[in-house]
């Protein structure tokens, strides 16, 4: 694979099993003014070592996601910097408001987590949150990031610590895979990075979606389908320039993305370039506005056209 | 008077706290007859705020409360708004700009503005917010004690009940929640929209230690905190029964249920003259 640096290396990844255990427990060893706050799926999180040897910077409110927010956000006005933590469904959706009110108009550092984002969850509709950064990114002020990888999931949160007002962040659970290197990737907010040089297509895609980018782009090689690809992990604050630079570069412009079409990366992508206009045509690929099914992972991306075939057919049928 | 001014006797110091109610009371008709407001309210919380600014938030001796207060509904600011006036930490030239376009005196304000600790407008969300202040506040070995008013109409909201469960879990005695109890909400009489009561029974339910009290009664408001401080195993939950306007007769007669008020000029002078009134008597009395 044709890469513009040494981030990655796409045929050699590892696997993490557990990754939230091995970053809260780290974080909070190094930082005792972080409080991690979870609605009973703590286990689902994947926090196990911090429970048992940091329980003070544990705080359970139980299933209840608008407490989860508020009493987070009333932790950070006693000078401890929250980290709200549950499935992105429920964080964005549930507790919606108190996120806004309660987190978005406040200068301190309020952290929420969403994990499972937009397909990652087998449970369809209600597990799902394919929406979530569109909501988030609607907020004045907000901070919003989509980390692509583990690498990218520590190293992002370890800076949202240090961000002031409500920063939101999809987190990776499970056995998840570890695509950029520790050693060679530093992440900065709002920053993007250039995976793979070149002509022809430019791919823009965040998130989890960048595996499926990766993947596709191994398949667009072998086709002989000359492309580039751009990470974009920040969807809030966004560096404009640079995202306006990739896409005047190209004729053709798709973007990949774990979240519906409207409102997330597509979109944020898309109003970019018509502000500055006569720019590429944009074809968006991720979540349409429909429901999507449950089931695994690899079944859900087939249904959906998110393959890394069917992303590689749809990406060729763009020219 | 200085905040938590606890010398002098107990009558001397309901004395003063009733002359303090009765200020805060005018400077509530002055702020709102300007351009209309949350009067009612502010009038009929007044033993409260004062009671609560003035004995029982310890001073920070930097001009501040060493204690914490978190308003959670929204619109009882101008209660707020009447006592800090007396406090000094606005003046009334700053306050009759409530309500004006431009202002930076909010009906309902955001987190940041003196003497709010955070956004309360999208009601039932203080009383979370609060807990988790209380739990931090605890966690960090502070004596601080955090207050949190909010209104009878914030129990019909979900988020309330999961902040009493949290607060009773980690037995945040150090946390009073005070309500505003005057079955009212935007539309009408509590009780009609959907009744909330019996308020203390659910709280003690819930885990509280709940006291039930006539919210214009200053010797039931001060015994009422007297008792919170003693409670060390569960936090505390003191229902103040209010109906708008008490302590203002005049007003009380011919807006009994004007959750927003724009009253008409005469009404305005009739009250500033029977509160004027009163406040020279309780003058004239210490």
């Amino acid at each position: 694979m044709k890469l513009c640096s040494d981030l990655l290396d796409a045929d050699s990844r590892t696997f993490d099993d557990a990754p939230f255990d091995t970053i809260s427990y780290e974080l909070c060893s190094r930082r005792s003014d972080v409080i991690m706050v979870s609605a009973d799926l703590s286990k689902y999180t994947q926090m196990h070592s911090l429970k048992k040897k940091l329980p003070d910077q544990h705080l359970e409110v139980g299933m209840a996601e608008q407490n989860l927010i508020s009493v987070a956000a009333g932790v950070s006005k006693a000078g401890y910097i929250p980290i709200a933590t549950t499935f992105a469904c429920y964080a964005t959706r549930r507790a919606y408001d108190q996120m806004l009110i309660c987190m978005g108009t406040s200068p301190l550092t309020n952290i929420v987590i969403g994990f499972t984002p937009g397909i990652a969850n087998p449970a369809r509709i209600h597990h799902q949150a394919a929406e979530d950064l569109g909501m988030i990114r609607a907020i004045p002020g907000a901070t919003v990031i989509d980390p692509m990888d583990v690498t990218e999931f520590d190293q992002a949160l370890n800076t949202a610590v240090d961000t002031p007002g409500l920063v939101y962040m999809r987190g990776h659970r499970g056995n998840t895979p570890r695509l950029l290197d520790p050693a060679a990737y530093t992440f900065q907010l709002g920053k993007t990075y250039q995976l793979r040089a070149g002509k022809g297509i430019g791919i823009l895609s965040t998130g989890h979606a960048t595996q499926w980018a990766l993947e596709a782009s191994a398949k667009l090689e072998h086709r002989d389908v000359e492309h580039s690809l751009l990470h974009v992990p920040t969807i809030k604050p966004v560096n404009e320039d640079e995202i306006a630079e990739f896409c005047f570069a190209h004729d053709q412009v798709v973007t990949i993305e774990n979240h519906q079409i409207v409102t997330g990366l597509g979109s944020l992508v898309a109003e970019i370039v018509s502000d500055i206009g006569r720019g590429p045509r944009i074809t968006r690929l991720g979540i349409p506005n429909r429901w999507a099914p449950g089931g695994t992972l690899p079944y859900i991306r087939k249904q959906l056209k998110l393959d890394a075939d069917q992303l590689a057919d749809q990406i060729v049928d763009v020219l | 008077m200085r905040p938590n001014d606890r010398a002098g006797s107990n009558l001397m110091r309901r004395q003063e706290l009733e002359l303090l109610a009765a200020k805060i009371r005018r400077n509530v008709l002055d702020i709102c007859m300007q351009r209309g407001g949350y009067a009612g309210q502010g009038v009929a919380l007044a033993d409260i705020a004062a009671c609560l600014y003035f004995d029982e938030l310890r001073d920070d001796t930097k001009g501040w409360f060493h204690d914490r207060f978190v308003l959670s509904n929204g619109h009882d600011a101008i209660m707020c708004y009447g006592a800090l006036a007396e406090h000094g930490s606005y003046t009334m030239e700053e306050l009759r700009t409530y309500n004006a376009d431009g202002t930076k005196v909010d009906q309902s304000p955001i987190e940041g503005q003196l003497g709010f600790e955070i956004t309360a407008g999208s009601l039932g969300q203080g009383p979370s917010q609060a807990a988790g202040i209380a739990y931090g506040e605890r966690l960090k070995g502070s004596d601080k004690r955090v207050y949190c008013l909010f209104s009878d109409g914030e129990l019909q909201e979900g988020n309330v009940w999961e902040a009493a469960m949290f607060a009773s879990h980690h037995q945040l005695s150090n946390l009073v929640y005070i309500i505003d109890n005057n079955d009212l909400g935007a539309t009408g009489s509590t009780t009609d929209t959907l009744g909330v009561e019996p308020v203390p029974e659910k709280f003690e339910a819930f885990g509280f230690a709940a006291r039930r009290i006539n919210g214009n009664n200053i010797e039931e408001i001060l015994n009422a905190f007297d008792e919170a401080r003693q409670i060390h195993d569960k936090p505390y939950v003191l229902i103040c029964d209010t109906r708008l306007f008490v302590g203002i007769d005049c007003l009380r007669a011919v807006l009994p249920m004007a959750h927003y008020v724009a009253a008409k000029d005469a009404d305005w002078e009739a009250g500033l003259t029977e509160i004027n009134a009163k406040i020279t008597s309780l003058t004239n009395r210490l």
